[in-house]
């Protein structure tokens, strides 16, 4: 499509929700995007394509977009992106300032009352939110105050300190404290008549009133073409469908500053395939911008097909604490094990039993770097004996470990046996999604043989997988280790601790402190874990954040509470020759990166669209 | 004849009601509901989850309610043509499945055909030439069709589409003319694209066919009728398709009752495997994701094809057939 034509459809579009047509244009005071070399500006127009492997993926646009109220730059340091400027105080009142003249995606203005429409008829809304707003902006439970001090000024207001605040707004999944008011006016019954909400209600075939406003408000998944947006490009397609077209958002708030207004790139196509033809198609040239559904696996298959479909494939690295890491159940159900798994002994002999050397050399091809679950060493937080602790490959120790645990008895096969006489048959589940989890475990197998523990593998899907850790059935599970693990003293250190359901290790722990339910934790390290998470919410200072930090991690590793591998893994990142500006090197990652986001794609640019060749 | 057709026709109704029931259950077997898989899915990349919106939602879907409330209420609504809602795609099941049915349709249809210009031929000459160097050559091109792994294949073709005619690969058209009006530049391109599921899916298919024409046409050759109408002077050709042909068919009319249903799922893992935009992928990530209605709704449709299937080949046979009876009971 070219340019113009673009904007003949977007004035019409424009029309038709009969606002007054308004000249696309940035804020009056946008925001102003330096390029630094080898970055160099570029100009406006093209289309990119990318390859999505369910049509619910569409909303990595908006973790891509990465526009946020306040955002991480590329150091990870918090800049205010839509907002104008911010101010804090003591981490107990912020002050927001909104850019003059922003609009949302349909041209109109964006001011405080799209705040106040949130807080007041949505969060505060009995119907709309049963339980409240969100848990996330509680502490102490007591939820803030927010003043809307005129229009472009809003302020939250909490008594105790709200550290978690700005780094919820600058989440990949940011919380969302706003919504268009003007759009989402029309579906709420404090604003629109009872017939005409009943007609569009039925003419959506929703339950109720409540139900249609929540079909339409969804920001962050980007399905609702109408819902007007701040991010760099929205969504034209309505669902189902295979293909997304999502276009440039012609009031999007930054500019480079040669004063051309981003996003360069004017069209995002989103074709939605069968993840296991990702790698292919990526190879057959048919993606310019593709880390998601790509796996180091697919390297040398890649690299194969860079001349011949114009690309590149660069090498970014994944910044998970542990590519792959075993949890032992604290809570699980059979007495024998769970005694077991909460004895620091059995932990730290099956890690010092693992030849970390060896999965690196077979798996990784030797790329990874080997050590525990914890932070990267790129982490202002990280220190060597973390990852060392523990993970030093000693079968000898690990068996001493185990016989003076009392695991004397063995049966024929050399296994040893449990107190109650059966031979110790680990059963680790896996979710079953791919061969890289069997391969390592493979591998595990063998070494923990040695130390007279036979590994059974159990793949399934994983939903079952989820549940069968959450109910205590599964012994021991494998997922990926610390999802942030380049976190800063200002991120928040609750994937140590008990926390949430979803932690594998202490699921019915992470519940109670979530909902309630579930058992509170009664072994020593884990709730000293736990009250220094809350120590660190009600911290006031950064060295006092960082101490926390630093004793969390300390427990972690050394209470082995997973049990890590190898980490550092390379992320085939597919770049086609006609995309400027996407780093040659770069985190590819979900916490704190947002993936391609903290490099801002609205500044990669295409050299040539793709009709012109 | 016609009271057993009313009579098949009324017994279909508590057959379907007890599928729906059974394929419900199946359904809501494997541990945990929709929401749980959702949560598992946000929690693969670290993506939050507010538990309180989880409890809403399991409310808004009507998942905190009892099986068979549950159950109730979509077989009521099913009746009256309400399929459900699906929960992964967040829209009414009907407006989900839309144009995948017709290109899956397609598909099959076409496989179908295929399969039938390939078989019936060879398995006519195979009958007919039995034990000769043509029997076996093509029986054995037959065999290697079935026995290759169809996925493989699949991708194979891929591949070799992907190179030497440049076609797009998976999908069942180029990426611009998804969404797009048809036009003829985009039938071309399915057509371009098609052919390769047609192949693999069809190859199956035709090993099992020849050898099943083959083996029934052998049964009949041979009969005192056949070699009458040989003695009277009724040419080959027309000897051979009109006797021993027609009553060899009892096998293929027989299947008719399974066509059906495959018309609509086809070949799941090939169209996985192509990421062809027809049901079979969809109902797959439905049962994996615990879209329950979606996934229902597919199976019933399924269901449903195939018992008016079975009757239609049923009667089908009667009429081909002049030895089979429906009436039941013991004639003379």
């Amino acid at each position: 499509m070219k340019v113009s034509s673009v904007w003949v459809l977007l004035l019409s579009m424009l029309i038709s929700v009969d606002t007054f047509a308004i000249e696309p244009q940035p804020p009056e005071q946008p925001r102003i995007m330096e390029l630094l070399p080898p970055q160099t500006y570029g100009k406006q127009g093209g289309s990119l394509r990318v390859l999505m492997a369910k049509s619910k993926d569409i909303r990595m646009l908006n973790v891509y977009g990465y526009a946020r109220l306040v955002g991480y730059d590329q150091n990870f340091e918090l800049v205010p992106d839509i907002l104008l400027s911010y101010e804090n105080e003591d981490d107990r009142i912020f002050t927001l300032h909104l850019r003059p003249g922003h609009r949302w995606s349909d041209g109109v203005l964006f001011t405080s009352e799209d705040f106040r429409f949130y807080w007041e008829d949505v969060a505060l809304n009995k119907d709309l939110s049963p339980y409240g707003p969100p848990k996330a902006l509680q502490v102490d439970g007591e939820f803030p105050t927010v003043e809307i001090v005129d229009e472009l000024t809003i302020r939250f207001t909490w008594s105790t300190p709200n550290p978690h605040f700005l780094p919820l707004l600058a989440a990949p999944r940011a919380l969302s404290i706003y919504f268009p008011a003007h759009y989402m006016r029309q579906f709420h019954n404090k604003y629109v008549d009872a017939d005409r909400l009943e007609s569009l209600r039925k003419q959506a075939k929703k339950r109720n009133w409540v139900a249609l406003f929540k079909s339409k408000d969804n920001v962050y998944r980007m399905d609702n073409p109408d819902l007007p947006t701040l991010q760099p490009w929205y969504n034209t397609t309505f669902k189902p469908a295979d293909r997304f077209v999502f276009l440039r958002n012609p009031f999007f708030h930054r500019v480079d500053a040669r004063g051309t207004q981003l996003p360069y790139i004017d069209e995002v196509v989103v074709n939605i395939v069968g993840s296991s033809l990702i790698a292919a198609k990526a190879r057959a040239g048919e993606s310019d911008l593709q880390g998601r559904y790509i796996r180091l696996d697919n390297y040398t298959f890649l690299k194969e097909g860079e001349k011949q479909s114009n690309y590149q494939v660069r090498f970014w690295k994944a910044a998970r604490g542990s590519q792959f890491a075993l949890y032992p159940n604290l809570n699980a159900n059979d007495e024998q094990w769970r005694i077991l798994n909460r004895d620091v002994r059995y932990r730290r002999a099956l890690s010092m039993a693992i030849n970390r050397h060896e999965i690196n050399q077979v798996v990784y091809y030797g790329l990874a770097s080997e050590g525990g679950n914890t932070l990267l060493p790129e982490s202002s937080l990280f220190q060597e004996d973390f990852m060392r602790i523990w993970n030093q490959y000693s079968p000898q120790e690990a068996n001493q470990l185990l016989d003076e645990i009392g695991l004397t008895e063995r049966d024929e096969r050399g296994v040893r046996l449990l107190p109650d006489g059966r031979p110790m048959n680990l059963i680790v589940h896996t979710a079953g999604e791919d061969t890289e989890e069997t391969d390592v475990l493979q591998l595990i197998h063998d070494h923990w043989l040695d130390i007279g523990i036979k590994l059974y593998i159990r793949p399934s899907q994983r939903e079952v997988f989820r549940s069968r850790v959450i109910s205590g059935d599964a012994v021991m599970s494998v997922w990926k280790g610390l999802d942030n693990a380049l976190a800063t003293s200002d991120m928040s250190p609750w994937e140590l601790a008990p926390y949430s359901q979803q932690q594998l290790q202490w699921s019915k722990w992470g519940d109670y402190y979530e909902t309630g339910k579930g058992s509170a934790p009664d072994l020593l390290p884990a709730t000293r874990l736990r009250t220094l998470v809350e120590d660190w919410e009600r911290s006031r200072n950064r060295q006092q954040r960082w101490d926390i930090w630093q004793e969390m991690l300390k427990i972690y590793s050394n209470q082995v509470f997973s049990i890590g591998t190898v980490t550092g893994i390379m992320q085939p990142i597919v770049v086609s020759n006609d995309l400027r500006n996407v780093p040659a090197q770069g985190w590819y990652s979900w916490e704190p990166g947002s993936y391609f986001g903290v490099y801002n794609p609205d500044t990669f640019w295409l050299i040539k669209s793709r009709r012109e060749q | 004849m016609g009271h057993y057709i009313v009579k098949r026709i009324l017994l279909m109704i508590p057959t379907l009601l007890l599928i729906s029931f059974v394929v419900f259950v199946i359904i809501q077997l494997p541990p945990g509901d929709y929401l749980e898989s959702y949560i598992a899915e946000l929690q693969a990349q670290g993506e939050s989850v507010d538990m309180e919106k989880i409890a809403y939602l399991r409310e808004e879907y009507g998942l905190d309610k009892s099986f068979f409330q549950q159950y109730i209420s979509w077989v009521s609504g099913f009746v009256q043509g309400d399929y459900g809602y699906s929960f992964e795609y967040d829209l009414p099941v009907s407006e989900v499945v839309g144009d995948r049915m017709y290109l899956t349709i397609a598909v099959s249809v076409l496989t179908i055909l295929f399969t039938w210009i390939i078989a019936f031929p060879i398995g006519l000459y195979s009958a007919t030439h039995q034990y000769s160097w043509g029997d076996y050559g093509l029986t054995l091109i037959g065999f290697i069709g079935l026995a290759t792994p169809n996925f493989l294949l699949a991708l194979v073709m891929l591949y070799l589409a992907n190179v030497y005619f440049g076609t797009s690969i998976g999908g069942l058209m180029d990426e611009q003319y998804i969404n797009q009006p048809w036009s003829w530049d985009k039938v071309k391109s399915v057509l371009e694209h098609l052919w390769i599921p047609v192949v693999v899916i069809g190859t199956s298919g035709t090993a099992g066919m020849i050898r099943r024409l083959r083996a029934n046409l052998l049964d009949e050759l041979h009969k005192p009728y056949v070699v009458t109408g040989r003695a009277k002077g009724l040419p080959e050709t027309r000897l051979l398709l009109k006797y021993p042909f027609r009553v060899s068919l009892n096998f293929f009319i027989a299947d008719i009752g399974s066509m059906l249903p495959s018309i609509i799922s086809g070949a799941e893992i090939v169209a996985l495997v192509l990421s062809l935009p027809t049901t079979g992928p969809m109902l797959l990530g439905a049962l994996q994701s615990q879209d329950m209605y979606l996934a229902g709704s597919f199976l019933m449709f399924l269901a449903m094809l195939t018992v008016v299937g079975v009757l239609i080949s049923d009667l089908l046979l009667a009429v081909l057939d002049p030895r089979i009876r429906l009436e039941g009971g013991a004639q003379r």
